[in-house]
C-alpha cells in the first residue's frame, strides 16, 4: 500500500491509454466476465427506478396490473414547454449558478486553509463547516428566516445565503478530500522553475484542482437548483422554482405524469452542465 | 502537529481565508439553533407569552425509540450506499468505456430531489409496483413499502447517496488513480486486483468523509422515511415535521425539541467521524511522504 | 371558544436575536412594541382605490391542475380589469404559507409578503391562535350579500367564528366513492362500510392521520359510533373527548386487521389512497374534494367506474376561505380580489365542472334572475352528483381542537398495534 498511495508525478507523465491487445491477453475468461456482470447490475440499479419516471412521463393511462402504460401521451413533456414551466426553469438556473459561484469560492478557500492550519483549529474549522448538514431543513429555515427578515435582508439574497451554508459542507469536503491526494510538489516544481504565485494558483492549482472545483460546483449548484423549503419560506413566494411546481404536482392525484416530466426537466440541465464541467475539467491536461 | 513562530502568520493567514465561510455558517447556523433552543424551551413562541417550561423535552421515551430508528436508518443505508458507490467508482475507473458510462449515469441521478426518488422507488417496490407488474404480480411479492425493515426507504437513501459517494470517490481521487490502475492493468492487474489494492486503499478518506456527510443527512432527511416508511414508529425526522406542521401551534417546542435531538446525534456523529477520518488522513499523508 | 378571543393584543413581545456564536453581532429585531394598527379603509370605493396598481400574492395549494388554471386565466385577468396584478404562489401545503406569516410577525416585518391564502379550517384556526389573519373585514364586501348569513358553514369554521376574518370561496363535502365494477352493492351508511370492510379484508383503508383526510374520517367514525352528528358537542372537552373517543379507537382497532395491508401501515395521504383505489388494491375511496373527481375520472387518474356513495346519515361539510394575514403589504388589493372571486360569474364559472368544479358559497335562490340562470345553466357532471344531494343530511365540523386529540389518541392506539 505504501508504495502504491504514492502518486509520484514521474508516474503522471506518460499519455497512457492501455493497449487493448495487450489487456486482452492478460485476462482469464473470469476475468472478462466479473465486469461485465458488475457492470451490467450496476447499469441495473442505477436505471431500474428510473424506469417507472421514464414511462409515466410519456404515458397516459397506466394502472395495475399492466406492466406498461396503456395508453401513450407527449401531454406532459409538451407542457414542459408552458412559459410558467420556462420561467420557473430560469429562476431556478439563476438560483443553482448563484449558489455554486458562492459555495464553491468559500468551500474552495475554505478547504486550503483547513490543510494549512495547525491540526486543532483545523478540527475546529472542519467541524463548523459541516454543521449545516446536521440540522434539518425546516429547523435551518425557521430559525434563520427570523434573523434575515429583521436584518431586511432582500429576499434572493437571503435564500442565496442560507442555500450557501446548506452547500457549503458539500463543498467544503469536496476540495478537502482532493486535497488529501493532490501533490503540492506540482506546485513547489513550477515555482522554482520561476512562475509567479498567482500563476501556479491559475495554471497548476486550478488545473489539477478542476475535477474538484466542477464536481464540487456541481453539487452546489444542485443545492440551488432543486431546493423547496428554503425558496418557498425565505423566498416569500417572489420567484416560482421547478421544484416548487414539482412539489406541487407530486403532491397531488393524477399528477403523475407531470411529476415525471418535471422530474425529468430537473435531471437533464444538471446532466448538461456535468458534461460541461467536465469537459472544462478534462481541458487542463489531457487532450481529449 | 506543532506550530513553530514562523507558521504562525501563515496559519493566521490560513484562518483569515477560511473566515467568509465559517462566519456565514456560524451566524445562520446560529440563529437557527438558538432560536430552535428557545423555542423548544417555551421562549420565542409563535403567539402568547413566553413561558420557560421543559415539557417538549418530558417525553424521553418518544425520542429515544425515535433516535433509535434514525439511528439504524442511517448506520443501514450509509453502509449500502457506501458498497455501491465505491463499486460505481472502481468500476468507472477500470472499466474504460464502460466505466465512464456508468458514470455519467450515476451522476444523472444526483439532481433528482428525494421526494421524486421517494415517489419513484415508491412506483417501483409497492404491493402493486412496477417491479410486480413486470413480474406479473406474483404472490409472494415481498412487502417492501411501509415493512416494518423500512426496506424501500434504506433503498431509497442508498440509491441517491451511491451516486453522491461515487462522485465524492471520483472527485476525490479521479485523476490520479485513473492513471495508477491503468498502470497497474498494464502490468497485468485484474480489475478486482485493482479494485481492491490500488483504488480502495486510496479512496479510504473520499470514502470517510462521504459516509459521514451521507449518515448525516439520511439522519436528517424525512421525505423518504415518510413516504415509503410504516406509520409508527417514527424516524425523529419525520417525528419533528410532523409536530412541526401540526395544526395545534403548541406542538412546536416538542417539534423543535426533537429537532434538537436530531442535530445532537449528527454532530456527535460528525464530531466521531472527524476524528477518525483526520487520523486515517494524517496516517496516508505521513506514509506518502507528502507535506502540507 | 376562550382561546380564541377576537380581541386583537396590541402589544408584541420583543424579540432579540443574539447571534451568539458570531459573538459580534447583536441583531435586535422587535416591532416597536407595538403591531402597527391595521390599515383602515371608509367603504370599499377606497379599498378599490387603495388597490390599483397593487401586486397580489395569492398563496395556495398548488397541486389541483384545474384550481390553478381557473386562477390563472380566469380570476387574474379578471383582476387586472379592476388594476391588480395577482400572482399564484403555489405551496404544497398551505401551512407553508402560514409559517411564513409567523415568520414575518416573528421579525416584526408589516410588509408582508403574504397577502392572500386559500385556507381551509385547521390552517385558519391555527392562525386565529397566532392572531395572525386580519379580522373584521369581509362585510365590507359588496359581494357578501349574495351569501346566506345564516348559513352555518359560512359563519363557523372547525368550530372557530369565523368573524370576518375570511371570506368564503367555495364549499365542499366529505364524499366516499367505490369502484362500480368491484363493489356490486355499495354500503349505504358508515356502519354499513365498516361491516363491508370486514366481509371484504384488505380491499379498504384509510389515510393514516394526521393526514387531513383520515383525520376526517377518523372524527366520521366517531360521530357514526356516537350515534350522530347531534350526540357530540361541536366544542372539544376533556370530558366529552373520554366520553366518545373510546368507541371510535376500539372500532378502528377492531377493524385494523381487516384493511390494506392487515392494517400494519396506512396510506400516507389521500394522494397515497388514491394510487391504491386506482392500482385496484381498494376498492372504496375518500376525499374531501369531491369537485376534483369529475376531472380525475377524465383524465384516466381514477377508474373510469369509480362512483360517488352517498351516505343515508349524511357527511361532514365545510367550506373553504381567502384570509388576509395581518402583515399583508397589499391589503386592498387582496380584499378586491376576495370580493371579485365571490362575485356571481366567478362562482359560477368556477362551479362549472370543466372549468373548476368547486361548489358556490353563494345563496342562489337569492340571486336576480340573470346570475341565477348561471347556475342553473350548469352541465352536471357525470360522476359528481349535484351539491343539494351530496349534502343531504350534513353536519358541521367539530371544534378544532377535536383534531389534534383525536389523531393523537389514534395514533397512540391504532397505528401501534
Amino acid at each position: 500500500m505504501t508504495t502504491v498511495t504514492k502518486p509520484v508525478p514521474s508516474s503522471r507523465v506518460p499519455e497512457r491509454r492501455p493497449q487493448p491487445s495487450a489487456r486482452r491477453a492478460s485476462v482469464s475468461g473470469w476475468r472478462r466476465i466479473l465486469p461485465v456482470v458488475l457492470g451490467a447490475a450496476l447499469l441495473l440499479w442505477i436505471l431500474l427506478p428510473l424506469a417507472p419516471v421514464l414511462l409515466w412521463s410519456v404515458a397516459g393511462q397506466w394502472r395495475a396490473p399492466a406492466p406498461l402504460p396503456g395508453s401513450w401521451s407527449s401531454q406532459a413533456l409538451e407542457s414542459l414547454l408552458s412559459p410558467e414551466i420556462l420561467q420557473a426553469g430560469l429562476w431556478s438556473l439563476a438560483l443553482g449558478m448563484s449558489v455554486a459561484v458562492a459555495a464553491t469560492t468559500l468551500g474552495a478557500l475554505a478547504a486550503f486553509s483547513l490543510h494549512r492550519l495547525p491540526r486543532t483549529l483545523s478540527r475546529i474549522v472542519g467541524f463548523l463547516l459541516l454543521t449545516p448538514l446536521a440540522i434539518p431543513p425546516f429547523a435551518l429555515v425557521m430559525g434563520a428566516n427570523v434573523l434575515l427578515l429583521s436584518a431586511r435582508v432582500p429576499t434572493f439574497a437571503a435564500v442565496l445565503i442560507v442555500l450557501t451554508v446548506t452547500a457549503l459542507p458539500y463543498t467544503t469536503y469536496m476540495f478537502s478530500v482532493a486535497l488529501a491526494s493532490y501533490d503540492w510538489r506540482f506546485e513547489e516544481v513550477a515555482r522554482t522553475l520561476g512562475a509567479s504565485r498567482v500563476r501556479v494558483i491559475r495554471t497548476v492549482r486550478m488545473a489539477l484542482l478542476a475535477p474538484a472545483i466542477a464536481r464540487a460546483g456541481f453539487l452546489a449548484f444542485l443545492v440551488g437548483w432543486s431546493d423547496y423549503i428554503t425558496t418557498v419560506l425565505i423566498g416569500g413566494g417572489q420567484f416560482r422554482t421547478l421544484p416548487m411546481l414539482l412539489g406541487s404536482s407530486a403532491s397531488s392525484t393524477g399528477g403523475e405524469q407531470l411529476t415525471a416530466a418535471l422530474s425529468l426537466a430537473m435531471i437533464l440541465p444538471p446532466v448538461i452542465l456535468l458534461a460541461f464541467l467536465a469537459r472544462w475539467g478534462a481541458r487542463g491536461r489531457i487532450s481529449p | 502537529m506543532s506550530v513553530p513562530s514562523g507558521q504562525r502568520s501563515a496559519s493566521r493567514r490560513a484562518l483569515l481565508t477560511a473566515a467568509p465561510a465559517v462566519l456565514l455558517v456560524v451566524l445562520v447556523i446560529g440563529a437557527a439553533l438558538l432560536t430552535a433552543l428557545l423555542q423548544s424551551l417555551g421562549f420565542l413562541p409563535v403567539f402568547g407569552e413566553a413561558r420557560f417550561s421543559t415539557e417538549a423535552w418530558a417525553d424521553g421515551a418518544s425520542l429515544l425509540e425515535s433516535a433509535g430508528v434514525s439511528l439504524y436508518l442511517a448506520t443501514a443505508s450509509t453502509a449500502l450506499a457506501l458498497v455501491v458507490g465505491f463499486l460505481v467508482a472502481a468500476y468507472a475507473l477500470t472499466a474504460g468505456r464502460g466505466g465512464r458510462l456508468v458514470a455519467a449515469l450515476s451522476a444523472a441521478t444526483i439532481p433528482i430531489p428525494h421526494l421524486v426518488a421517494s415517489g419513484a422507488i415508491g412506483l417501483l417496490l409497492a404491493d402493486a409496483g412496477f417491479l410486480a407488474r413486470v413480474l406479473g404480480m406474483p404472490e409472494g411479492f415481498p412487502q417492501l413499502v411501509g415493512d416494518s425493515w423500512w426496506a424501500a426507504v434504506i433503498l431509497e437513501f442508498a440509491w441517491k447517496e451511491s451516486a453522491f459517494v461515487a462522485l465524492v470517490v471520483l472527485g476525490g481521487i479521479g485523476r490520479p488513480v485513473a492513471e495508477l490502475t491503468e498502470t497497474a492493468a498494464t502490468l497485468g492487474a485484474s480489475a478486482r486486483q485493482r479494485m481492491l489494492h490500488v483504488i480502495l486503499p486510496l479512496a479510504r478518506v473520499p470514502l470517510g468523509v462521504a459516509g459521514l456527510v451521507v449518515f448525516v443527512y439520511t439522519l436528517g432527511s424525512y421525505e423518504a422515511p415518510w413516504l415509503l416508511g410504516p406509520v409508527a414508529p417514527e424516524p425523529l425526522s419525520v417525528r419533528a415535521v410532523r409536530l412541526f406542521g401540526s395544526v395545534d401551534l403548541s406542538s412546536r417546542p416538542e417539534a423543535m425539541a426533537t429537532a434538537l435531538t436530531s442535530v445532537a446525534v449528527a454532530l456527535a456523529v460528525i464530531g466521531l467521524g472527524l476524528l477518525l477520518t483526520r487520523r486515517s488522513r494524517r496516517r496516508s499523508r505521513a506514509q506518502s511522504g507528502v507535506s502540507s | 371558544m376562550t382561546r380564541h378571543r377576537p380581541r386583537t393584543r396590541t402589544q408584541k413581545h420583543l424579540m432579540i436575536l443574539p447571534s451568539l456564536a458570531a459573538g459580534a453581532l447583536l441583531l435586535s429585531a422587535c416591532a416597536g412594541g407595538s403591531v402597527a394598527a391595521p390599515e383602515e379603509f371608509t367603504d370599499f370605493d377606497a379599498v378599490l382605490d387603495a388597490a390599483q396598481g397593487q401586486t397580489v400574492d395569492l398563496w395556495m395549494y398548488g397541486g389541483d391542475e384545474q384550481g390553478n388554471t381557473y386562477v390563472d386565466e380566469e380570476l387574474a385577468p379578471a383582476a387586472e380589469e379592476l388594476g391588480i396584478t395577482l400572482r399564484r404562489v403555489p405551496v404544497t401545503d398551505t401551512a407553508d404559507a402560514l409559517n411564513r406569516v409567523l415568520n414575518e410577525r416573528q421579525a416584526g416585518r408589516e410588509d408582508g409578503s403574504v397577502d392572500l391564502v386559500w385556507v381551509n379550517g385547521p390552517t385558519f384556526s391555527t392562525g386565529r391562535q397566532a392572531e395572525a389573519w386580519r379580522c373584521g373585514w369581509t362585510e365590507m364586501l359588496p359581494n357578501m350579500e349574495h351569501t346566506d348569513p345564516a348559513d352555518p358553514l359560512l359563519s363557523d369554521d372547525f368550530g372557530t367564528p369565523v368573524n370576518g376574518c375570511e371570506a368564503p370561496w367555495h364549499k365542499a363535502q366529505f364524499t366516499y366513492f367505490y369502484d362500480s365494477e368491484a363493489v356490486a352493492e355499495p354500503p349505504e351508511s358508515l356502519p354499513e362500510l365498516i361491516d363491508w370492510a370486514e366481509a371484504n379484508p384488505g380491499r379498504f383503508t384509510y389515510p393514516g392521520p394526521p393526514d387531513f383526510t383520515g383525520s376526517v374520517f377518523l372524527r366520521e367514525v366517531m360521530i357514526s359510533q356516537a350515534g350522530g352528528a347531534g350526540e357530540i358537542p361541536l366544542e372539544f372537552s376533556a370530558e366529552s373527548f373520554a366520553e366518545h373517543s373510546p368507541a371510535a379507537i376500539e372500532t378502528l382497532e377492531e377493524l385494523a386487521p381487516s384493511l390494506w395491508r392487515e392494517g400494519a401501515t396506512y396510506p400516507r395521504d389521500e394522494q397515497a389512497l388514491n394510487e391504491l383505489f386506482n392500482d385496484r388494491q381498494i376498492d372504496i375511496g375518500m376525499t374531501y374534494g369531491p369537485a376534483r373527481l369529475t376531472e380525475l375520472v377524465d383524465s384516466g387518474a381514477l377508474p373510469a367506474s369509480t362512483r360517488v356513495m352517498p351516505m343515508e346519515e349524511g357527511t361532514v361539510g365545510n367550506a373553504s376561505f381567502l384570509a388576509i394575514p395581518v402583515n399583508a403589504q397589499d391589503t386592498a388589493g387582496a380584499m378586491a380580489v376576495a370580493n371579485l372571486a365571490l362575485s356571481p360569474a366567478q362562482q359560477a364559472l368556477k362551479a362549472d365542472p370543466e372549468v373548476w368544479g368547486q361548489f358556490t358559497v353563494l345563496d342562489v335562490e337569492g340571486l336576480d334572475s340573470a346570475d341565477r340562470s348561471r347556475f342553473e345553466e350548469l352541465p352536471s357532471s357525470p360522476v359528481v352528483p349535484s351539491y343539494q344531494e351530496l349534502s343531504r343530511n350534513a353536519h358541521a365540523e367539530l371544534g378544532f381542537d377535536w383534531v389534534p386529540a383525536l389523531d393523537e389518541a389514534w395514533r397512540e392506539s391504532v397505528a401501534r398495534r
